[in-house]
């Protein structure tokens, strides 16, 4: 378990605010967010690389702030991996055994058994350099977890991959994870292997923590605008909101009223996903949370057709292909459906910085 | 711009490139061939049948080869702790260790001179029993200088070059500062070390005006000047080679000079050689 209380920290290309974060015993969390917003500094603040910050951090319940890397045992696993060159893939491994003066044939045992578990026996005898990228993946977390640190850390371990390993290897890390019971804080700035690997998911911006939670919570109540935008909700619509049906009324600029569950009064942006968006059928009877408007574009995808609808604000939705199919022609107005749930409000840009450090908000996530 | 004016002033830059490349190697050939040319093999011949050269050449290599151990035990650490740490005044550390590579040779030499004459630090040593100024060990010394500062950079510059996570990794594991320094730091700057202690090793050896100025010279002296120890090392009476030739040169011996300066260039050849053998080695492996 780790515990980071109002950690701040000042280097000259990043900084840290205040970053509070509990990481639970055997959890599986993702720090997310767009490069420079710190991530890798925050990592590098739990394995004891940056000691001028303020603050405190906690692991398994001792207190490491002023502990050398060296004393902490926590895994780690950097961008790259930086496997030494100079050794063997077994003389990789056996790092930090020797280093805690291990007998050597407990070190050799040890070694042999995790060679086996990641299923790279033949590479033992191999230099890192001639190891493809998912084998120095498998070597360095290898190397990590040889020595039952508390916490294992890993700073953008996909991101050296290409697209189709990386999926691969994302659910072999939930694996790994899931099989040593282990606390795992994963950094990364792509949005899909968050939610593929993580329990929960902290979002960072500009040094500090905006939301934590579920990987449900951050898509579907993104805590403030940055998060809605991160998570590529599409459809983000300036309005006014005032006081009144489940939470509030919002007025878009266009004049379509939007119901949202959330109370809010004033200026506000709306965020809405698209695939939160419901067809209703023609010529039913009026349903709560309805919107008319007409089809302008009708774009099929892989995975879902995108729609986009004119209801005097451009809305996009996303249908499943079989609901799809019986959507009007382009130019026809449909009807739809939404959850005034699904519709989050965030003050408006101007005031993001303010909204970013509603400690309130931002914090929902952690008390879940 | 049309395609054939492009390529006409590509062409033009490209061969005048060529030219300055082709004088620079060319003049740098002939300075090396005439060193040749102005001597024979009966000066080189008389060169060898000398006693004093042979206990010059011994000299030469045992200091230098002192120098460079003492300047590897306090440069490498030193170089490793400009790298890793930060603090206030570093920059102003690093200008003040440059700056000797810069200053002319006879100077520092002359500040040595005058750092050892004044008045307490000279008590010191006479309470020693131990005058540094003109002794043998006084050699040592201003090669020190020297090579330390070129050492310095040699090895700063391989430590800089090193990716940190390497000994981020070590650390995390459980390894202290010391043993990820000998473990991972040291085999992974190996090549850049090693070109340190080459260029170290070669400054010593070069060595004239510091050592001129510090030392003076020696093979004039009169042998009961010297310990019992120098003489039994076999460096008594002897001058190191560049301050040799500088001898021979103003004894009007000139053959006998020009002779011993295709020594020191060839001493200095080898090594430039070495240098880039090992920069070569240097590329294939860090990147791995």
């Amino acid at each position: 378990m780790i515990q980071i209380h109002d950690l701040s920290l000042d280097l000259d290309e990043f900084h840290l605010r205040h970053v509070n974060l509990t990481v639970a015993e055997g959890e599986y969390l993702v720090l997310l967010g767009p490069t420079g917003a710190g991530k890798t500094v925050l990592l590098e603040c739990i394995v004891g690389l940056h000691r001028r910050h303020s603050g405190t951090i906690a692991v398994d319940g001792v207190d490491v702030t002023r502990l050398y890397p060296e004393e902490r045992n926590i895994g780690y696993v950097p961008q790259d991996y930086a496997l030494f060159p100079n050794m063997t893939v077994a003389k990789n491994l056996a790092y930090g055994l020797r280093a805690r003066r291990a007998p050597p044939d407990e070190v050799a045992a040890k070694v042999r058994a995790m060679l086996a578990k990641l299923d790279i026996e033949g590479l033992s005898a191999r230099h890192p350099a001639t190891l493809s990228g998912g084998e120095k993946q498998r070597v360095a977390l290898g190397r990590a977890l040889l020595t039952e640190p508390h916490v294992l850390l890993l700073d953008e371990p996909l991101a050296a991959l290409d697209e189709n390993t990386r999926c691969e290897l994302a659910a072999g890390l939930r694996e790994i994870q899931r099989s040593v019971r282990g606390t795992f804080v994963h950094v990364c700035h792509n949005l899909e292997e968050a939610l593929e690997v993580a329990d929960r998911v902290a979002v960072i911006d500009d040094g500090g923590i905006v939301q934590v939670g579920t990987p449900e919570e951050i898509l579907y109540r993104p805590a403030c605008l940055f998060v809605a935008e991160f998570t590529r909700t599409r459809n983000l619509l300036p309005g006014r909101a005032e006081a009144g049906g489940p939470g509030a009324m919002v007025t878009l600029a266009a004049g379509a009223v939007l119901p949202s569950a959330v109370p809010a009064a004033g200026p506000i942006v709306a965020s809405l996903r698209p695939e939160r968006i419901r067809l209703l059928a023609t010529g039913g009877g009026p349903v709560e949370g309805e919107l008319g408007g007409t089809i302008v574009r009708v774009n099929p995808r892989p995975s879902h057709v995108e729609v986009e609808v004119n209801i005097g604000s451009r809305l996009v939705l996303h249908l499943g292909h079989g609901e799809a199919s019986s959507l009007p022609s382009v130019g026809q107005p449909v009807r739809l459906q939404v959850d005034p749930k699904d519709v989050r409000l965030h003050p408006p840009p101007r005031s993001r910085a303010t909204n970013a450090e509603g400690g309130g908000q931002a914090n929902r996530g952690e008390a879940s | 711009m049309s395609s054939s004016r492009l390529r006409s002033r590509t062409r033009r830059f490209e061969r005048a490139l060529w030219l300055v490349l082709g004088l620079v190697i060319a003049g740098s050939a002939w300075l090396f061939a005439s060193s040749l040319g102005q001597t024979d093999g009966k000066a080189i011949r008389s060169l060898l049948e000398q006693p004093w050269f042979w206990r010059s050449a011994w000299l030469s290599v045992f200091t230098a080869t002192i120098t460079t151990l003492v300047a590897m035990l306090v440069g490498i650490p030193t170089a490793y702790a400009l790298s890793r740490f930060r603090f206030r005044g570093r920059a102003a550390a690093q200008v003040l260790l440059d700056s000797v590579l810069v200053v002319p040779a006879s100077t520092v030499g002359l500040v040595l001179m005058v750092a050892f004459q004044y008045p307490p630090v000279l008590a010191l040593q006479d309470a020693l029993g131990f005058r540094v100024v003109h002794s043998v060990a006084s050699i040592v010394l201003a090669q020190l200088v020297l090579a330390l500062a070129f050492g310095i950079q040699a090895w700063r510059a391989a430590f800089d070059s090193l990716n940190p996570r390497y000994e981020h990794v070590a650390r995390s594991l459980g390894g202290s500062r010391l043993r990820t320094f000998f473990t991972v730091t040291i085999p992974l700057a190996k090549s850049g070390i090693l070109a340190g202690i080459v260029l170290a090793w070669t400054r010593a050896l070069a060595e004239f005006g510091a050592v001129l100025l510090l030392s003076g010279t020696f093979r004039m002296r009169d042998a009961a000047q010297f310990s019992g120890l120098s003489r039994w090392l076999g460096i008594s009476n002897a001058d190191v080679l560049s301050v040799g030739m500088w001898m021979e040169i103003e004894g009007g011996r000139t053959e006998r000079g020009v002779a011993l300066a295709f020594t020191l260039v060839l001493v200095a050849g080898l090594s430039v050689y070495l240098l880039h053998r090992l920069g070569d080695s240097r590329r294939s492996w860090v990147h791995s």
